[in-house]
């Protein structure tokens, strides 16, 4: 996907085409034990257009996890509105598809019975069910392992099956929540390259939660910058560098240290 | 594997220097048979148990059986009323609150301080220690089994809840499977219940039964019997739990237990 087709990317301004996720005036708060609430995020409005790629950047506890659950259908904003294409979303599978932390598989079932359980609320026949998981496995280059458990895999497997069963109902949004945090250093880039790929070859508004600041430069159209206590939007940058990136490359430096500074602030 | 090898013989040796030191102690008369009873006393004993049997006529083999029946018993019965009942405390917050501190308390009351009470309400038979066993082993079944399906991984819950997977199905199919490790893990402690309850309950009212077998021995200074009778119980209750753990492995080929614990 070219930088031309990917739409105007320069949000926060208001975009052109409809936004695939609108997020207005969102807050969040929690009850506290003992009385009390704690407000986690604040004032949140953020735009995202169709296929776009924007990373969420942020310390630990600045409510990343808790944007995600929100726009996944998964937890309900307190105040403030949150539409997917135009619709309130009053819950999850309308059109998001999560991969979480750590995979969170069922260990229960197979690689292909776990892709398959993703389509679980789909009226399909069983058989197209497996045929749909088959598909997703070919895509996420797991065609070999369909039979095995999640224990029976590596990380990297792992979050790929999860992957997969995120693709199941073929949402439009693919929202995922730290999901190489756990693997190791070479895995990770090789995940973040299938990634791109895979989000080339199926076209997904993507929102990927990270700490990691090359990685959201690696992958993203834009990063947004959490900050915390209570979470708010710190800044919004538009990374508008040509596909593949290279660490090496000076404008990733001066971006990366762009972003340093906005956490850091 | 070396090492493996040299501590079995180490511990072996170990076992075979204590056998020996009994024999000779007793055979030079430092220690007293029927407090000590040396290897050979409780071969014969073995011998005679499977032959004769004791008292008389009843063999090892009486003993084994009326054990293990009354236990399969108790066990079944506490199993069968356990795990309806934990799945749907464990389903239903407000229930389990209001019974959480009964599971704990009953769970506490050590089982065999009920007998003479069971007595007096069942009687010295069958019942009786069919009832303790099944008491014991119950309360055990049941708070695992409310575990395990209360403290379900939440990220499962969340995950499957993302693919629009609620309500009567995600009980089904996630939280079910998801409780299934804890509630095999509870099983087998249940049955060591099970076999610690026996031989209290079988102290009373029988002649027949492996802890009446360890109590008729005592009453004739026949301690090689009563040792003969804890070998027994150890055995049948490792070849039991080997059984259930086997069992546990062909259920569930995932490897619930195992990946649990490794994660």
């Amino acid at each position: 996907m070219s930088k031309a087709e990917a739409g105007p990317v320069g949000a926060p301004l208001p975009t052109i085409t409809s936004p695939m996720i609108d997020i207005r005036n969102a807050r969040k708060s929690f009850d506290v034990r003992g009385g009390g609430k704690t407000l986690v995020l604040d004032d949140i409005s953020l735009s995202i257009a169709p296929n776009q790629f924007v990373s969420v950047v942020g310390r630990s506890g600045c409510g990343k996890t808790t944007l995600l659950n929100i726009i996944a259908g998964l937890d309900a904003a307190s105040s403030g509105e949150v539409l997917i294409a135009g619709r309130r979303i009053v819950g999850p599978g309308q059109g998001q598809g999560v991969v979480f932390q750590q995979h969170a598989l069922f260990p229960w079932l197979t690689a292909q019975e776990n892709v398959a359980f993703g389509a679980r609320s789909l009226p399909l026949t069983k058989s197209e069910k497996t045929k749909r998981a088959c598909e997703l496995l070919e895509l996420v280059g797991l065609e070999a392992s369909a039979g095995k458990y999640p224990r029976e895999m590596s990380g990297g497997m792992q979050q790929r099956v999860a992957i997969a069963r995120a693709l199941a109902l073929d949402p439009d949004i693919l929202l995922m929540d730290e999901p190489f945090g756990a693997l190791d250093e070479l895995t990770r880039i090789e995940m973040q390259q299938e990634l791109l790929r895979i989000w080339e070859a199926r076209r997904k508004t993507v929102v990927f939660i990270t700490h990691s600041i090359s990685e959201a430069l690696t992958l993203s159209d834009r990063v947004v910058l959490l900050a915390p206590h209570p979470g708010r939007i710190a800044r919004d940058i538009v990374i508008d560098l040509p596909r593949p990136r290279l660490r090496t490359d000076q404008g990733f430096n001066a971006l990366y240290e762009q972003i340093w500074s906005g956490l850091s602030s | 594997m070396r090492e493996q090898l040299t501590q079995a013989l180490v511990a072996l040796l170990l076992i075979a220097a204590i056998l020996l030191g009994v024999e000779f102690g007793v055979r030079e008369g430092y220690l007293k048979a029927y407090e000590f009873p040396p290897a050979s006393r409780i071969v014969q004993g073995f011998v005679e148990l499977t032959t004769v049997g004791f008292p008389t006529g009843v063999t090892l083999w009486t003993h084994i059986l009326v054990t293990v029946v009354r236990i399969a018993k108790g066990y079944v019965a506490a199993i069968a009323i356990a795990v309806p009942l934990g799945l749907l405390i464990g389903a239903l917050p407000v229930l389990d609150k209001m019974t959480a501190p009964l599971v704990v308390f009953f769970r506490s009351v050590a089982t065999l301080s009920l007998l003479p009470l069971a007595i007096v309400w069942f009687g010295a038979g069958e019942l009786t220690k069919v009832i303790l066993i099944g008491y014991g082993c119950f309360w055990v079944m049941l708070s695992n089994v409310i575990a395990g399906v209360k403290y379900v991984d939440p990220a499962l819950i969340r995950a499957a809840r993302s693919f629009k997977v609620h309500g009567w199905t995600l009980y089904r199919e996630v939280v079910l499977p998801a409780a299934l490790p804890r509630m095999f893990a509870g099983a087998r402690v249940a049955l060591g219940v099970g076999f610690m309850v026996i031989v209290g309950a079988e102290m009373i009212g029988t002649i027949q039964g492996l802890g009446a077998l360890i109590m008729e021995a005592r009453s004739f200074y026949r301690s090689e019997i009563t040792v003969i009778g804890m070998l027994v119980i150890g055995v049948l209750g490792f070849l039991i739990s080997s059984g259930l753990a086997a069992l546990e492995r062909l259920l569930l080929p995932w490897g619930g237990g195992l990946g649990e614990t490794s994660r």
